[in-house]
């Protein structure tokens, strides 16, 4: 037997881990392994489950590998050639625009792919003369946002350095099943000694094996860090020096820290005073100590100020600019290509927040949403509101969708198109944890009729008669050509190894140059209130829909919709290879909660509210803080609604998040 | 020395089911037929335990007891403690299912034979890991060649495992040591002996 061939590539999943692979093909081209690459040395030389699973997906029986068109009457979808495709998506197009302007066509992308190359949809928008599109983003922006006004820009420490730390403090975030290369790295830092701190309303596979669980009512976590602030300034814990040089604005945090005495930040955080003082004080004491804060807590409307308030902790306590220590959301480090060339932008481009799809969709006007292009999204599940997506998907002239697999939205389309595997063209993948830009190869010819995206956009410009030069004709040279300047050569080191073309170091802001307005920390921020109307210092606001909300008398559970290790989002979840060993669809409800309602474990339950209804077998487990119900989002394969059914389309109090987690529901035997 | 065989860290083990993929596609298995499987203790996360994973494939035992049920001679104990299958001298007669206290053996239908977990003897020999250890992205499962000693802190029995008497596994587990599982640990294995 001939020995495979290994191709080094990148998974481009929207995923903190963005794993380096190396993917070995026999002499047929059939994949007969997936390991991880050792030259990423954050993900060193080990993928997921997920990334194993492309072994199977990118050749998976239900793969979409034709252009479908559904069938006028009945159900069901038939293939057509590309030809008649793009004939047919031309003239709708085109009529569309005609009749009611570009912007009665919608274009949405999600996050279902990462590759500099996704951009290029823009090249036949802008010379269609616009189209409406999409702001914001469903999962993390308001964390970005809160991060950038307080330390000037999007950067944390190179994971390897997790484990120098003596304390790692992990905040609305469960990274043994969200992060698994960050995990190993965090129980590498324990077994040499550091403690494990973990603040999350659920027991999760990272909080048992925590030193420490705190399970705060959830939406509360502005006042948890202003309290455990005013427990470190009052212990004297606080780190002068650093304040001294780096802070800017501390005199008015300290000020407002006068409004978070102990007892009542107990209160507002249903936790015990005592375990607050402790982790603060532990927190403060031990160095160097990490913040690793995930998405979590900033899925509601008060994100901004919850993000802030947290995010102070490290500089509050010297952490900052030492390996070990830190603030860790986000690493935009590997950010760092040019701009696509595009045609210049139409005027009258038109954008709606994208949690807000559902509302505009109905109620837009003029004019009003008439045709859609959905590609690398789900939106009739993953979205807010996601059943009213659906619906409103259902009611438009003309729908084109871009998927490998039959999805949920899909299924709505007029036109179906097939689309690549990470396999099937090359891509240049940004990550968000580590700093590593990393070279996606192309490992096979697309199968069956299938294109890539680029391609699909190429063909609609060309029979549009529009300007096709915006479109690679040599990939590699393209790409070349939007790396940083002076690094045009890292073309050639690509496809051998990750690389950090950041310059930026392992230890973030190790010089102590911040780039805000003041160059410093800043505890107190004018932008935050002239650019989005919140107080220039963090501070704890309830939440509309919260815990101590007046709807609570209707709907008295917070339910919340985490993320599993076995899918992301509601890709991966239609493969057998991992339906095989996921985890049960539950909603977890606490003895206390399940009891009063008669909830019995194993059977059916109702969760409502006023959006919507879903029905889910109960797991009544200890492991989840009494009034709070949770299941786990992005199932979607058996035609069970999704969770997005309940939530509400809200948005963050900055930069135009979803708030997912800000659900209030009730819940009964079906 | 004892024979090759398996450590699993039982603090680490998050059971995201990799080292299971990772088995299937060396070795060519459907679900049905995998060789490694992983066992969730807990996942209704009751108070006084963890929640934890035992990854399990065969155990390659010092004494197994697949071989002393075998009448087809089937099943060969390698010099290096690896218990090989040869399927090829397999009845079906399915004995090896009985016998195996930990219900490794499994019978495909389809051929009409059983197989099992090798250790990946064609890797090892030629100087890999096992393909499920290789794979595991917390380095929580970890091969033990049999030149080598396992940690002074391994286990052979946790709570929820089948008794190794007699057959003696060469399974080796580590519990978590200084951190507040050990107890919510010990608690589990009172509950379940109980």
């Amino acid at each position: 037997m001939p020995a495979p061939r290994t191709i080094r590539t990148v998974c481009p999943r929207n995923c903190y881990c963005t794993c380096g692979m190396l993917v070995s093909l026999d002499e047929h081209d059939r994949t007969v392994r997936i390991e991880g690459d050792p030259g990423n040395s954050a993900t060193a030389g080990h993928v997921c489950l997920k990334g194993l699973s492309y072994a199977r997906r990118t050749t998976y029986p239900d793969r979409i590998l034709t252009p479908l068109r559904r069938r006028r009457r009945g159900n069901g979808f038939d293939p057509l050639t590309w030809d008649d495709a793009l004939d047919e998506i031309v003239a709708r197009l085109l009529a569309t625009r005609d009749a009611h302007g570009p912007t009665a066509a919608l274009y949405y992308e999600g996050s279902g792919s990462h590759g500099a190359l996704g951009g290029l949809s823009m090249a036949f928008w802008h010379q269609f003369g616009g189209c409406t599109t999409t702001f914001g983003d469903l999962c993390w922006p308001a964390g970005l946002e809160a991060t950038r006004l307080t330390y000037g820009a999007n950067l944390h420490n190179h994971p390897r350095l997790t484990t120098d730390s003596r304390f790692i403090l992990i905040w609305g975030h469960n990274p043994a099943e969200t992060n698994v290369h960050q995990w190993r790295l965090i129980l590498d830092a324990q077994a040499r000694g550091a403690t494990i701190a973990v603040i999350d309303p659920r027991k999760t596979d990272s909080t048992d094996a925590a030193d420490v669980h705190l399970q705060p009512r959830p939406g509360t976590d502005a006042a948890l860090a202003l309290g455990m602030a005013r427990v470190i300034v009052d212990a004297g814990l606080h780190d002068e020096a650093f304040l001294a040089a780096h802070a800017h604005g501390f005199e008015a945090y300290r000020r407002r820290l006068a409004d978070y005495p102990l007892d009542r930040v107990a209160g507002l955080t249903g936790l015990d005073a005592g375990a607050i003082r402790a982790l603060a004080l532990d927190y403060a004491r031990t160095s160097p100590a990490l913040l690793i804060a995930g998405f979590g807590l900033q899925r509601h409307h008060r994100a901004g100020q919850t993000m802030r308030a947290v995010a102070l902790l490290p500089a509050l306590t010297g952490n900052v600019g030492v390996a070990g220590g830190g603030w860790q959301y986000a690493n935009l480090a590997s950010h760092c290509l040019r701009e696509l060339p595009l045609p210049p932008e139409p005027p009258g481009m038109r954008a709606v927040p994208v949690s807000q799809v559902a509302r505009h969709l109905e109620t837009l006007n003029a004019p009003p949403i008439r045709a859609a292009w959905i590609e690398r999204g789900n939106p009739a599940t993953q979205n807010p509101a996601a059943h009213r997506v659906r619906q409103a998907l259902g009611c438009l002239d003309f729908v084109v969708v871009v998927d490998q697999f039959m999805t949920p939205t899909a299924e709505l389309a007029h036109i179906v198109l097939p689309a690549k595997t990470l396999f099937e063209e090359e891509d240049l993948v940004t990550a968000y944890w580590h700093p590593y830009l990393q070279w996606r190869a192309k490992i096979l010819d697309p199968p069956g009729d299938v294109r890539p995206e680029t391609e699909i956009w190429r063909a609609l410009c060309e029979r549009c008669g529009f300007d096709t030069r915006y479109f690679p004709t040599d990939r590699r040279a393209f790409l070349r050509s939007l790396l940083p300047v002076g690094h045009e050569s890292a073309i050639d080191e690509l496809p051998l190894r990750a690389l950090d073309l950041s310059g930026h170091g392992d230890v973030a802001f190790a010089e102590r140059r911040f780039p805000t307005p003041s160059g410093k920390v800043e505890f107190e921020c004018d932008e935050a209130s002239t650019r989005w109307g919140v107080d220039r210092v963090p501070e704890y606001v309830p939440l509309d829909e919260g815990c101590d909300a007046p709807m609570r008398t209707r709907f008295p559970l917070q339910f919340l919709s985490c993320k599993t290790r076995d899918r992301i989002h509601s890709q991966f979840g239609n493969l057998d290879w991992v339906r095989d060993v996921e985890r049960p669809h539950v909603l977890d409800i606490h003895p206390e909660d399940a009891r009063p309602r008669g909830i019995v474990d194993g059977a059916r339950a109702a969760v409502w509210n006023d959006r919507g209804r879903i029905e889910v077998t109960a797991r009544v487990t200890p492991g989840i803080r009494p009034g709070v119900v949770h299941v786990l989002e992005g199932w979607c394969h058996d035609g069970d609604p999704d969770v997005n059914a309940l939530t509400d389309e809200g948005v963050t109090d900055m930069n135009h998040g979803a708030t997912f987690y800000e659900c209030l529901v009730e819940v009964a035997p079906a | 020395m004892s024979g090759a065989g398996f450590l699993l860290d039982l603090h680490r083990c998050v059971g995201c089911g990799a080292c299971v993929l990772a088995c299937r596609i060396e070795n060519g298995r459907v679900l049905a037929t995998a060789w490694r499987r992983v066992l969730p203790l807990n996942l209704g996360r009751q108070p006084a335990g963890p929640t934890y994973f035992l990854s399990v494939a065969c155990h390659h035992c010092e004494e197994p007891a697949c071989l002393a049920g075998c009448p087809s001679r089937a099943y060969e104990k390698r010099p290096d403690g690896v218990v090989v299958h040869h399927e090829e001298r397999c009845l079906g007669c399915r004995y090896c299912e009985m016998t195996c206290p930990f219900g490794t053996p499994r019978f495909d239908e389809d051929n009409g034979v059983v197989s099992k977990c090798h250790l990946c003897v064609h890797r090892v020999d030629a100087g890999l890991l096992p393909a499920c250890v290789g794979a595991c992205p917390t380095e929580a499962l970890r091969y033990v060649p049999a030149t080598a000693v396992p940690p002074a802190d391994a286990v052979r029995f946790v709570p929820g495992f089948v008794d190794p008497a007699g057959c003696r596994p060469a399974l080796h587990f580590r519990t978590p040591a200084g951190t507040r599982r050990v107890e919510l640990f010990r608690h589990l294995g009172e509950a379940l002996r109980r």
